[in-house]
């Protein structure tokens, strides 16, 4: 119980026009874990991403950050980080100034800052390009600044929301693989949202597989943590039973959101 | 690419020499009197004879015209600022901006020049009016245009005023504000030029307006045609700069 980094207890969301985003939902990210949120548009995935963000905050329900509530710990204790579908970076500035832009917005010196900086950018393998601007770097590259960003304030939590939506598969493979690596070698917990099925049986050690109407989790879906995720797991029979597994349970979930969408209307 | 680049100088500067000739040959070949047209080898004369008196005046009309710039840039930026504070301050001020933008600078100039003492004051007053407007309108557009995304993050990270500020509003709004600068420089020489001719103001610090209007009424269209010359060297030159200085400011944006 101790390893659990975020846990969340029936926890609700309803809009103020009345629309229920979020029936009760349990969830527990623990330590180490790679749990991928995937489901049909509507599902929920974005309002759950919110809420942990605290960017706003339940209508019923508690969540929990190592073990105490959200309210207790305040925005300062939980050591959080973020990667968006797009890079975000500032244009303006170069590769390290990005990646130092979280520690400067928390006031760590410039000297420690760009110490931190560069021991990111090395753990993505851009440690020789922190003087290079995000026009010179191609999308794939962008990206992982932006993962660099978020693992200069070294979280306890990764949050991505479809990061790597926008890129071709060749490039969106390297950074699963990546990805992988940060989380299954170098203990990364991350809570990753995606539509692509096969991202999440190829990363994940727990897929949720939510539904819509209200948004809630329909299944959950477990995969042994200790198989090596690289470029022989994607083309192995075990990948492709995970896979088919999942495009069950999903087709499923799309199909009780499309009869809650008819019975409600 | 080499050699387009080499066409895109060269052509124009042909088409330039090409032009002048046939000037020239057709002020030879009518025998134009040069107080009618002047040939491009009279006004060349007028210039090397009044070069040093019009180059005098032109540095007392880039004083203007840099005093006027400097004004137009720090007060459109300090209005821009406000402006962005407070959709109320913004609904407030905005229809005068406009009302200072669509009235015609020329038409209150004389009052200026009545109103403030002090000729040089007046003229970079005038001038200052002319060339704010973009600065303004620029700057506040380019402290909005910042990507929202971007915002988002700050505010996770719960950055503050001054932090969003200087590190995001900023930056985010210079490319903006470097185009705004960019018409605002062009401007300034023009303001600085319309109010000497306001003003009409002789003696030691006139401007090349007034040389203008003094040759015009002697008669003097060479010279004439030089101080134009003069003026028009100034404006490239000037927009050479601020291009230069835009570019470098901007040199890693894509």
């Amino acid at each position: 119980m101790s390893d659990t980094v975020l846990s969340l207890d029936a926890v609700e969301k309803v809009f103020p026009n009345g629309v229920r985003g979020l029936a009760p939902v349990d969830l527990t990210v623990r330590a180490g874990e790679f749990v991928s949120l995937i489901g049909p548009s509507g599902c929920g995935k974005s309002t759950l991403l919110k809420l942990i963000a605290n960017l706003h905050g339940p209508s019923a329900g508690s969540l929990r950050w190592w073990g105490s509530d959200f309210r207790g710990v305040g925005q300062k204790g939980r050591r959080l980080a973020f990667v968006f579908q797009d890079a975000t970076l500032m244009p303006w500035a170069n590769v390290g100034r990005n990646v130092r832009l979280p520690l400067d917005l928390m006031g760590v010196d410039r000297a420690s800052g760009d110490a931190r900086a560069r021991t990111a950018l090395a753990r993505v393998g851009l440690g020789h390009a922190a003087e290079r601007y995000p026009a010179q770097l191609s999308g794939g590259m962008r990206m992982r600044v932006s993962i660099a960003r978020a693992l200069v304030t070294e979280p306890d939590l990764l949050l991505m929301d479809e990061p790597f939506g926008a890129l071709d598969e060749f490039t969106r493979n390297r950074l699963d693989e990546e990805m992988a690596r940060l989380c299954y070698q170098d203990g990364l917990t991350t809570l990753f949202v995606t539509h692509a099925l096969h991202e999440a049986a190829f990363l994940s050690s727990n897929v949720m597989v939510m539904a819509a109407h209200p948004g809630r989790i329909h299944a959950r879906y477990a995969i042994d943590r200790t198989i090596v995720r690289d470029e022989a797991f994607r083309l192995s029979e075990r990948f492709a039973e995970i896979s088919r597994e999942l495009a069950v349970l999903l087709e499923a979930a799309s199909h009780e959101s499309h009869l809650a969408a008819e019975m409600q209307t | 690419m080499r050699s387009a680049q080499a066409i895109s100088i060269l052509a124009p500067v042909l088409l330039g020499i090409v032009v002048l000739a046939l000037w020239q040959g057709a002020c030879r070949l009518w025998h134009i009197p040069p107080y009618l047209m002047p040939s491009p080898s009279d006004i060349a004369a007028a210039l090397w004879h009044d070069g040093p008196a019009l180059l005098h005046a032109l540095l007392s009309t880039l004083e203007v015209t840099f005093a006027a710039l400097a004004a137009a840039v720090i007060g459109g930026v300090l209005v821009a600022f406000l402006l962005v504070q407070s959709p109320l301050i913004e609904r407030c001020l905005m229809p005068y901006v406009v009302i200072m933008q669509v009235t015609p600078i020329v038409a209150i100039a004389p009052l200026i020049i009545i109103l403030v003492k002090t000729t040089p004051v007046a003229l970079t007053l005038c001038a200052a009016l002319i060339a704010i407007f973009p600065v303004i309108s620029n700057t506040l557009q380019g402290l909005r245009s910042v990507d929202p995304d971007l915002a988002a993050y700050f505010r996770m990270y719960k950055a503050s005023r001054l932090q969003t500020l200087f590190r995001l509003r900023v930056p985010s709004a210079l490319p903006m504000f470097m185009a705004g600068l960019r018409i605002a420089t062009g401007l300034s020489l023009v303001g600085a030029v319309v109010a000497e001719f306001v003003a009409g103001t002789g003696g030691n610090s006139a401007g090349l307006a007034y040389e203008i209007l003094q040759s015009g009424f002697q008669m003097d269209i060479p010279r004439m045609f030089a101080a134009l010359f003069l003026i028009t060297v100034a404006g490239l030159a000037l927009y050479g700069a601020t291009a230069g200085l835009q570019r470098a400011v901007l040199r890693h944006r894509a």
